[in-house]
């Protein structure tokens, strides 16, 4: 990690980048350096849910995550969970349910919710999985269509 | 925040060497970063280098027999996901899912919880009522602590320089049970929490109390009051709460007063023995 230098995969492209301050959390380097601004900052302590992208598959705060301590990870955002099958089912339910009014939420929930169901399927009681969703804040309060939304995307799983 | 060094090593070795090259204040360790790095935002920690854990081969889960051990940089997702410690230790998979998110839980660990000893850690009370042995390594060698040696106050534990925890140990399977009260119920802190777990082996229900300073503590009267027996009488059950309730060494602080925590913890505790023992939460 000399020189700052950082290797990510980045939604599938192999992504190097050098001179990452050791204090530069992910949210930053995603945002600001590689220009993704689908993930979103909210409260960046770690409450609300807004910046979670994948981490080999599993969701992860990128506000709670120094850059470089990700050195080696394979990092899937909002951009490219369309190439994920579970990530392009769960984007289509919250389209279908319209699980979204200001929208600043929804992408943290689907990554968060794309990576319970790659977890565990439809294994996962739905009450379980709703609670597993409560990480996530939506400060419209329109958890309505975005249960229905997790419902549909869970149903719909092998 | 303060510029630092930021270094991942390989081996237990290693990380140890780095650590301990520095002052304690200078050198800390990194594990899931979801509590650390608050400090470091706003300067209480202003360390010169930060030693990053995830490269150590720690992220393990191992039962032998009836000996569960938790490598201390697994993150705490995995520990929830695993089935046998649902059934084996329901109250520390119940304590995990207190922590956080989801996501938070894929990056936070059970070693950083006890290493930064949080006073209202909801995972510290669940390790006490198990009798959890916690393992350390550093400069002079490995040794184990027990959890209630381990967690000496109010973000102090027993780690010397440079020392690391290892893994963290749980004896036996136990019927146990994790009860909180919160403004919110979830992903909030506790205002009360109450761990309760009954040993086969030694015919003995464990009580532990946190959510107020300084640290979570047992609470060996109350386990007295309670009897060898599960479930316990009703009226040794009773019997534990009013004990707990009124000489258990809690305090008030700015989440809540002492009067509003000795009148909660009696029905959190009557619960959660209840459901230890198998019933249904009572209201």
């Amino acid at each position: 990690m000399s020189g700052g230098r950082l290797r990510l995969s980045v939604n599938g492209r192999p992504t190097e980048l050098a001179d990452v301050p050791p204090e530069e959390r992910l949210l930053d380097t995603v945002r600001w350096r590689l220009g993704l601004k689908g993930t979103k900052e909210g409260c960046r302590t770690g409450e609300c849910g807004a910046c979670t992208v994948l981490r080999d598959g599993h969701a992860v705060l990128s506000c709670l995550l120094l850059a470089r301590d990700a050195d080696g990870a394979a990092i899937t955002t909002i951009e490219g969970v369309r190439s994920d099958p579970v990530g392009e089912r769960v984007r289509a339910a919250f389209e279908s349910a319209g699980a979204l009014q200001c929208g600043y939420c929804t992408p943290g929930f689907v990554m968060a919710l794309t990576g319970l169901l790659r977890e565990a399927g439809r294994s996962t009681p739905l009450d379980e999985l709703l609670e597993d969703l409560g990480g996530n804040l939506c400060r419209c309060t329109g958890y309505s269509t975005i249960v229905r939304a997790a419902r549909a995307a869970r149903e719909g799983l092998p | 925040m303060a510029p630092f060094e930021l270094v991942a090593p390989a081996t237990p070795d290693e990380a140890i060497a780095e650590l301990g090259a520095l002052g304690a204040s200078d050198a800390v360790p990194l594990a899931g970063g979801t509590d650390l790095l608050f400090d470091l935002d706003d300067g209480r920690l202003a360390p010169r280098r930060v030693v990053s854990l995830r490269r150590l081969p720690w992220q393990t889960l191992d039962w032998n027999g009836p000996i569960l051990t938790v490598g201390s940089t697994l993150p705490l997702r995995r520990l929830e996901t695993d089935p046998e410690v649902r059934t084996r230790l329901p109250g520390l998979y119940t304590a995990v899912r207190a922590v956080g998110s989801v996501a938070l839980r894929h990056q936070a660990t059970l070693g950083g919880n006890l290493g930064r000893s949080a006073p209202a850690s909801d995972l510290v009370p669940m390790l006490l009522a198990l009798d959890a042995e916690i393992d350390l390594v550093g400069p002079q060698g490995a040794r184990t602590v027990p959890v209630d040696q381990f967690v000496i106050g109010s973000r102090r534990t027993a780690l010397r320089p440079a020392e690391l925890i290892r893994s963290v140990r749980f004896p036996e399977p136990r019927p146990s049970a994790y009860l909180w009260q919160r403004v919110r119920p979830f992903r909030d802190i506790s205002q009360m929490a109450v761990a309760v777990a009954y040993s086969p082996a030694r015919a003995r229900w464990r009580v532990a109390v946190a959510g107020f300073p300084p640290r979570p503590l047992l609470v060996p009267e109350v386990e007295d009051a309670l009897g060898p027996v599960l479930p316990p009488a009703r009226s040794d059950l009773d019997r534990g709460a009013h004990v707990l309730s009124t000489r258990a060494p809690i305090v008030g602080d700015k989440r809540a007063s002492e009067a509003y925590r000795r009148q909660i913890v009696r029905p959190l505790l009557e619960r959660a023995v209840r459901r230890a023992s198998g019933e249904k939460a009572g209201s």
